[in-house]
């Protein structure tokens, strides 16, 4: 389990990164935490001739309130995520989603912006960018940024909108300022990743549901809006019935994966559970 | 939460066998002191293998001209490039012939080359080694190696694979058949006498140890010898097999045993990687290093279980059991240098903690092309475990009792023990258990864990349904046939203590030097335990099978005791009074003859034995004794669980957990409180969680640690423990194996559980229990209203 050889380059800046991508093209990677991607050097999964490590890039690092959207650095590690108010405050549902994630140790490497452009589809943020309507800022070559919906990034397992040559700089997250919020994530052992897990976050008016978000993990080839559930949670009381009702279509076209730790049936039921459970606790009930 | 148990500390004067002193290696090892095998490495050049991609497969060709030319390579070889003598690790276990001829035991002789040039036959099989300046550029050149295979059908199924139409794997054999074993005793059964007759089929399925350190290598030529450092438990096999391999006389090969993550049985075993990193370093006159990874692990470590047990068991209307038959099959995968252990451990404990009159069990190992298997913690015995008390739990419910009766009817008492079996052991001694009350365990363990706790944890838990399970084991330990032991008195007036038992973190310096500090009449601090090397002591068989404490904590503590007395007649010479006036004392010793008083310390007595002093003549005070024990000595015990099924995911949690055992004297009770948790916690991994599997074409699945899972301590409950202690007269200090203890019962106890608390609609007969399908009997009982 070692890598294959290759070079080392750490820009300073936003600048010089892409410059270096512009040169090494399709020969190059870029290294953030490198939790997901050492891996897959080691297991010789993937071998570039160049990892250009975007851990100097300060400007990336950072959570910053633009009043009514929060932005975060690309570069921001998993425990600064957990570590923010503002998140906890205005996204709520990002910081339990984020807090699910591997261990401490993982924690502190990993960055919201490797998991998103990774894409794994039992990664934990995607569904929780997703439900929240982000947008992801992407830098191209010339100075060229533009802002792609959570809804069009992912595009399929491993691949999202972020082209070969550019870089995810920021997640900008609409305010969801007093939302309650749960990600109910399925595991055999703690400390894995979710077998599925459903991201929700509602906004209650008087004991119903006002809004609801609901994003799923795991249960197709990219995170997923579970946009029926949403729509039929609208105006409903936050009690079990109602809200098991209005969850147990959650699975309704998806296409979840089958592998060792479930099949696709078990998934699209787990869904529903989950969904529920997701729910009820961000509704408070 | 259980409050921890009361500790016994030591007191001025005490003997220290029976009180938790701390471990004294815990500070080294916590703070990152310890020294294992990947931190000797340094200076040393890397070996790196190659290994088999194909499950089975005809070795075409092997070429190694593109990687010999790679940087950093310094040679590149195969199984024809190594000078060997003998191109297979033998056997590493014999039965006894008087077991063999009581049991109809077979096994063939297996010869798994250590690197195979013709043939292989399982993914992970090492075939070519690379000698490289460092293990980057050894993997780089790795990829230039380039081997032709012819595949071959993968056999996966034991069954299949012992079809009289299956083609034989091996070819120097006829067919698959790796071992086979036949028990039968008692009279026939009155058909009339029999209430109920349950039948099943029981799965237990491939797991392993999975220890934090993986396995390593190194080795260094010095002059005509070459020093082995290898992360095992077994070093004196370990020189054996390097020996039987080469060619080269044990004096020319020393094997060294560094601090060891953790063994569990997979590093009991002699691996071809042992053989071919000492061969290299002879032949390229480095030092050469090889640290295992965790994918090498997960496909080349000896992996266990993997059996499939076919019972019918018969009782009466009170629920006595009248008969018990098993036909069983073990897949050991490409070879096992355990398989006569694995087999004979199985059939003799399928024999169980209980009266049963009419046995009748047959018992076959099949090859088949998956990774080779060793003897994983328990080596047989929780697969045992499993297939009885399964059959027991099935025939209680036939017959409207509890799983607790059935037991309580059936365990052995105090009125029955010890209780012989009409079979000899595997050393050809007739089995008698040597225990005390078995029915005791079974009701201390519920007074620890009652059935109403499930009352008490629903309350707490409404998205689970919940139940309680027992389970009995029996378990024989201090297997010999022997264990050294070495004390020496050092040149400063301390001792060190030696053993071929070696450690793999079960505390041997702690709990070793207990035993000699009570032999020797010394302070604890005196005594250094040493780490296992075949150059401290020249004789050994090393840890396993829970043998230890029992085999090696004898063997030191006569050594200590013989060491005592030859420094009582030696101070009574220095001191020239008579041997009988000498009392030894914690630092020395002292004599009295009513008008004067004398004292010598150790200290000075080892510079007397040193060049010069006044007993130089005498040589140095240092005992080797070998203790053989008559036979073994039986562990016994009972466990409870407490489970909670998910009604909405089938997810099984493991809440509350208990054991109590009937071990002998303890001589550390913290450490074995430890094993026993340990182990439970082990056995969990197997009942829920682990599982090597395989592609239909026999690719290894379980590859990653997201694929083959742990269970961390998030998994784990309490375990509550109580030791029920009866000490035994088979060896001189009274103890008993508890290594295995807590892992034996758990697959067993953990299927009764998950039963229970799904009201019986669901039968488990399989391990790893797979969860998801129960939630439909979880939800059918939350409709029911319970
Ligand atoms: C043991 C273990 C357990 C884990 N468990 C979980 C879990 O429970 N849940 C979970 O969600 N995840 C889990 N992970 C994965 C972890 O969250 C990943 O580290 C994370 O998804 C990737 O972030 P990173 O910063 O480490 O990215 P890296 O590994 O450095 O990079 C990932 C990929 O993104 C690319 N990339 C990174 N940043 C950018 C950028 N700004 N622009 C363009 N491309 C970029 C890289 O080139 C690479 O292809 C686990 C990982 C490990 C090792």
């Amino acid at each position: 389990m070692i890598p294959a050889s290759f070079d080392y380059v750490a820009p300073q800046s936003l600048t010089d990164a892409l410059a270096a991508l512009a040169e090494h093209g399709d020969d190059a990677k870029v290294l953030a935490g490198g939790q997901s991607l050492l891996p897959i050097l080691r297991m010789r999964l993937n071998a570039p001739s160049v990892v250009i490590d975007l851990g100097k890039v300060t400007e990336l690092q950072g959570i910053s309130d633009e009043g009514d959207h929060l932005v975060i650095g690309a570069m921001t590690t998993y425990a600064a995520v957990l570590a923010s108010e503002a998140v906890s405050t205005h996204a709520a549902l990002l910081s339990k989603a984020v807090a699910t994630v591997a261990d401490p140790q993982i924690r502190h490497r990993g960055t919201v912006g490797g998991a998103l452009v990774h894409a794994d589809p039992a990664g934990d943020v995607g569904a929780p960018v997703l439900a929240l309507d982000a947008e992801l800022v992407i830098a191209g070559q010339g100075g060229a940024t533009r802002t792609v919906p959570a809804a069009d990034f992912f595009e399929d397992l491993f691949t999202t909108a972020v082209g070969e040559d550019e870089l995810l700089t920021q997640i900008r997250i609409p305010k969801h300022t007093g939302w309650g919020a749960h990600y109910e994530k399925f595991v055999r052992v703690s400390h894995q990743w979710s077998i599925v897990a459903v991201a929700a976050t509602v906004r209650a008016e008087g004991g119903s549901i006002a809004e609801a978000r609901v994003g799923l993990t795991n249960m197709g080839s990219t995170p997923l809006r579970a946009t029926a559930v949403e729509q039929a949670l609208v105006g409903q009381s936050a009690t079990e019935e109602a809200v098991r009702q209005a969850c147990a279509r959650a699975a309704d076209g998806t296409n979840p994966p089958s592998d060792l730790n479930g099949d696709a049936d078990y998934r699209r039921h787990l869904a529903s559970v989950l969904t529920r459970r997701a729910v009820l606790a961000a509704a408070g009930a | 939460m259980s409050a921890p148990p009361p500790r016994v500390t030591h007191g001025p004067g005490e003997p220290y066998v029976g009180t938790s002193v701390p471990r004294v290696e815990d500070q080294r090892l916590l703070d990152g002191r310890g020294r294992f095998l990947a931190d000797l490495a340094a200076g040393a050049l890397s070996v790196v293998f190659l290994r088999s991609t194909e499950a089975h497969a005809v070795i075409e060709s092997i070429d190694t001209t593109r990687a010999t030319d790679m940087p950093g390579v310094v040679g590149v070889y195969t199984g024809n490039d190594l000078p060997l003598a003998r191109d297979y690790i033998g056997s590493l276990h014999t039965p006894d012939p008087g077991f063999v001829a009581a049991t109809g035991f077979r096994m063939p002789e297996q010869r798994l080359a250590i690197l195979p040039v013709d043939r292989v036959h399982y993914v992970g099989q090492p075939v070519v080694a690379l000698v490289a300046s460092d293990r980057y550029l050894g993997e780089d050149a790795l990829e230039a190696v380039d081997i032709t295979y012819r595949p071959l059908p993968a056999v996966l199924d034991p069954s299949a694979s012992l079809a009289p139409d299956a083609a034989p794997i091996h070819p120097h054999l006829p067919d698959n058949e790796a071992g086979r074993i036949e028990v039968e005793f008692g009279d026939d059964v009155a058909a009339d006498a029999v209430a109920v007759t349950v039948e099943g089929t029981y799965r237990i399925g491939r797991h392993g140890a999975v220890p934090l350190e993986g396995r390593g290598v190194l080795a260094r030529v010095d002059g005509q010898r070459v020093s082995v450092w290898t992360s095992t438990q077994i070093p004196h096999l370990v020189r054996q097999g390097i020996c039987e391999a080469t060619g080269w006389s044990v004096d020319a090969v020393r094997v060294v045993v560094p601090d060891v993550g953790g063994g569990f049985g997979t590093k009991a075993n002699v691996y071809a990687e042992e053989v071919v990193v000492p061969v290299l370093a002879r032949l390229t006159g480095h030092d050469l290093v090889w640290v295992e990874d965790r994918q090498e692990h997960l496909v080349g470590s000896a992996q266990g279980r993997d059996q499939v047990h076919r019972t019918r068991l018969s009782v009466d209307r009170e629920g006595r059991v009248l008969r018990w038959e098993d036909d069983f099959l073990l897949d050991i995968g490409a070879g096992g240098l355990w398989v006569a252990g694995v087999v004979a451990n199985t059939a003799i404990h399928l024999l169980g903690p209980y009266r049963i009159p009419r046995v009748r069990l047959r018992g076959r190992a099949a090859f088949t092309n998956k990774t080779i298997t060793a003897q994983y913690r328990g080596a047989g015995r929780p697969e045992a475990c499993f297939a009885l008390e399964r059959s027991l739990d099935d025939a209680a419910g036939r017959l409207g009792i509890t799983p607790v009766e059935i037991r309580r009817r059936n365990l052995l008492t105090a009125a029955d023990l010890p209780y012989a079996q009409p079979l000899p052991y595997r050393d050809g001694v007739p089995i008698v258990y040597d225990g005390g009350d078995y029915l005791r365990c079974l009701d201390s363990v519920l007074e620890l864990l009652p059935a109403e706790t499930v009352e008490r944890l629903a309350a707490e838990h409404p998205d689970l349904t919940i139940g309680h399970g027992v389970g009995c084991y029996i378990e024989a330990t201090g297997r010999g046939s022997f264990e050294s032991g070495r004390v020496r008195l050092t040149s400063t007036g301390g001792f060190e203590v030696a053993s071929g038992a070696a450690s793999a973190g079960q505390a041997h310096e702690t709990v070793f030097a207990q035993v000699a500090a009570d032999g020797l009449g010394c302070s604890l601090e005196l005594v250094t335990v040493r780490r296992s090397d075949t150059d401290l002591v020249r004789h050994g068989v090393g840890t396993f099978a829970s043998r230890s404490a029992v085999l090696a904590g004898s063997a030191i503590r006569r050594a200590a005791e013989q060491l005592l007395d030859q420094a009582t007649g030696r101070a009574a010479q220095l001191l020239g009074v008579s041997p009988d006036l000498v009392k030894s004392t914690a630092s020395g010793f002292a004599a009295a003859d009513g008008s004067s008083e004398w004292e010598i310390s150790w200290a000075d007595l080892a510079t007397a034995c040193a060049p010069g002093g006044a007993q130089e003549q005498l040589g140095p005070l240092d005992v080797v004794e070998y203790f053989h024990p008559e036979t073994v000595t039986w562990t016994m015990g009972a466990h409870a669980a407490v489970v909670g099924v998910h009604r909405g995911t089938g997810a099984v949690s493991v809440l509350s957990y208990a054991v109590a055992h009937e071990g002998g004297v303890e001589i550390n009770p913290q450490v074995v409180e430890g094993q026993v948790i340990g182990g439970v916690a082990q056995g969990i991994g197997g009942a829920l969680l682990e599982q090597f599997r395989y592609s239909p074409t026999g690719q290894p699945t379980s590859t990653t640690l997201a694929e083959y899972l742990l269970p961390g301590t998030c998994d784990v409950p309490d375990v509550q423990v109580r030791h029920l202690g009866v000490a035994t007269p088979c060896n001189p200090l009274g103890v008993r194996g508890a290594g295995e203890s807590g892992t034996i019962a758990v697959s067993a106890t953990v299927a009764g559980a998950v039963e229970d608390a799904l009201h019986g609609l669901v039968r488990v007969s399989e391990t790893p229990i797979r969860t998801g399908p129960l939630r439909a009997a979880a939800e059918q009982i939350r409709r029911e209203g319970q």
